[in-house]
């Protein structure tokens, strides 16, 4: 028993540790952000790596998520004799809830894994610290520029995940499963609000890029100098990234939806 | 940052009474030592005495629990960032795997100094990072990755990016450690040249001892938290005290024992075979 408290506390101060860690690190970021708009060609190499390159998967993941929306929704709809809000119904999914969720959990996997381990090796081959010798700010210089490259990316990765979804929603529907291609169109347009459905969704990809950026580049820039504490740092950042990204997508749908 | 005279200081380095701990462990234990400018000073000392803690003391990433790192007189560390980072930048250190950026070139290594600290032309910056190279037999590797250069030339192209913004002092941690004896010439040659023709003052940690004589103007040596021993390579040769008998001559056994301290093997025997 005793044991078991032992353990949990030291998980607690573990967590708590870690949580402390992250605030300081994040209030540390914050006032290097307005210096790091000056120098945009830091953010655009970053945006190229962990934004441009994430877009193949991207957009993989997107048509993929579609076709399969259209397929398993084509049942139910047929059911109801409401085939041709077949278009309506999948693109309020993709804009407000599958392209930021899962264009942001992609991201996490494939770019903010591969911030934490950049950065968690250039900590363990002295990188880091060569540059901190040069009296050039590693936070300033690595750091801040794939932060905000993140949260510039991440919405513009949701907003193609979700157009290239309504093409594989399209091609299923009206070329497979015969849906009438005016009244798909139609639906969609009556049906999906600019502000409400993609601003909310905007808005959703928005805060997943802040929370996936952040968590790769602290824990890939506290990562311990050891081949084990850079490859920690990689499944952290998608662990925890994750599951935050689930909890702020609860909290946020739960905050936006009317009545509630 | 504390100025202690107004007079530049004969010793370009002093390190006063340092006391250090990690954990509960003293690193150093009233550490002092002075390194005279121009000279080539060997820091040596057996495997986790504290050789590179010192080097990170000296350069301001770690602050002594007391005493005082001084560099021309004014103490390193603690400080505003702005003013040990001025400092820094009249100190180059070449790390022992050269600690080159993997994303950027040979060229863009060298020149990254250069860019983050000043405003100079592309056409002169150009120039002296090529002159660096050159004096760095690396001239022609400009357009190479570091992943595509071996471990002597990585530490060539380190020793190039220290010296870029003509530093008063470099540091080199274990500039010997695992390359070819035509390296090591390499990098010999080039640290007593560098330091010689520049008028610059250079610290070496490094556990070699023939490279140690046959580079530096001063050795000193580290055990128990302290220097136990300092002086010309000559006068340490011939030093008969047993810790830099065992050191210099390279033995298993003596006052740095062979066995971790712990148990009698007996005693712990017994205590296992019982459990």
């Amino acid at each position: 028993m005793s044991t078991l408290v032992r353990n949990s506390w030291l998980s607690f101060s573990e967590f708590a540790a870690t949580f402390g860690g992250f605030q300081m690190f994040s209030f540390r970021l914050l006032p290097y952000l307005p210096g790091a708009l000056l120098k945009p060609r830091l953010i655009s190499e970053q945006i190229y790596s962990i934004g441009v390159l994430s877009l193949v998967l991207t957009m993989f993941g997107g048509f993929f998520v579609g076709t399969v929306l259209a397929l398993q929704s084509y049942g139910t709809l047929v059911e109801f004799g409401q085939v041709d809000a077949l278009g309506a119904f999948a693109a309020e999914a993709l804009v407000r809830e599958l392209g930021p969720v899962v264009a942001a959990l992609l991201f996490a996997g494939r770019a903010g894994s591969a911030v934490a381990s950049e950065l968690g090796l250039m900590r363990a081959t002295d990188q880091i610290a060569a540059m901190e010798l040069m009296a050039v700010d590693p936070i300033e210089r690595i750091v801040v520029p794939r932060f905000i490259a993140g949260i510039i990316s991440v919405p513009l990765l949701a907003a193609i995940f979700s157009t290239v979804g309504m093409l594989g929603v399209y091609l299923v529907g009206v070329h497979l499963l015969r849906v009438d291609a005016g009244a798909f169109w139609t639906h969609i347009h009556d049906r999906v609000d600019l502000f409400e459905d993609l601003g909310n969704g905007m808005f959703k990809s928005f805060v997943f890029g802040i929370s996936a950026s952040l968590m790769g580049v602290y824990e890939g820039f506290n990562a311990a100098p050891t081949p084990a504490g850079v490859s920690r740092a990689a499944t952290r950042t998608v662990v925890i990234t994750s599951v935050w990204i689930l909890l702020f997508d609860f909290i946020l749908t739960g905050s936006t939806l009317p009545g509630i | 940052m504390t100025i202690l005279s107004n007079q530049t200081p004969a010793n370009l380095i002093e390190i006063r009474d340092v006391r250090y701990h990690r954990g509960d462990r003293a690193i150093f234990d009233g550490l002092n030592l002075s390194i005279p400018r121009g000279t080539v000073s060997a820091i040596m000392g057996p495997s986790g005495t504290g050789k590179t803690t010192l080097l990170n003391l000296i350069t301001g990433q770690l602050q002594p629990d007391e005493g005082a790192v001084l560099y021309e007189g004014r103490v390193v560390c603690p400080c505003s960032r702005r003013r040990l980072y001025n400092t820094r930048r009249q100190i180059g250190v070449l790390f022992q795997h050269g600690a080159l950026l993997t994303n950027l070139s040979v060229f863009e290594n060298v020149a990254f100094p250069l860019r983050a600290h000043t405003r100079l032309p592309e056409q002169l910056i150009r120039q002296i990072v090529l002159m660096r190279l050159h004096s760095v037999g690396l001239r022609a590797a400009w357009q190479k990755m570091p992943s595509q250069l071996s471990g002597g030339m990585a530490r060539r192209v380190g020793l190039a990016r220290a010296l870029v913004m003509d530093p008063q002092l470099i540091v080199y941690d274990e500039p010997f450690a695992g390359l070819d004896p035509i390296a090591i010439g390499a990098i010999l040659r080039l640290i007593r040249q560098t330091n010689d023709v520049l008028g610059i003052t250079s610290i070496v940690v490094t556990h070699d001892v023939e490279e140690a004589r046959m580079l530096a103007d001063l050795i000193f040596l580290i055990a128990d938290g302290k220097v136990v021993a300092h002086g010309t390579p000559e006068r340490m040769k011939q030093d008969d005290s047993p810790v830099v008998q065992q050191f210099m001559s390279g033995l298993a056994d003596g006052p740095v024992p062979f066995h971790f301290p712990g148990p009698d093997y007996a005693e712990q025997l017994q205590a296992m075979s019982g459990s």
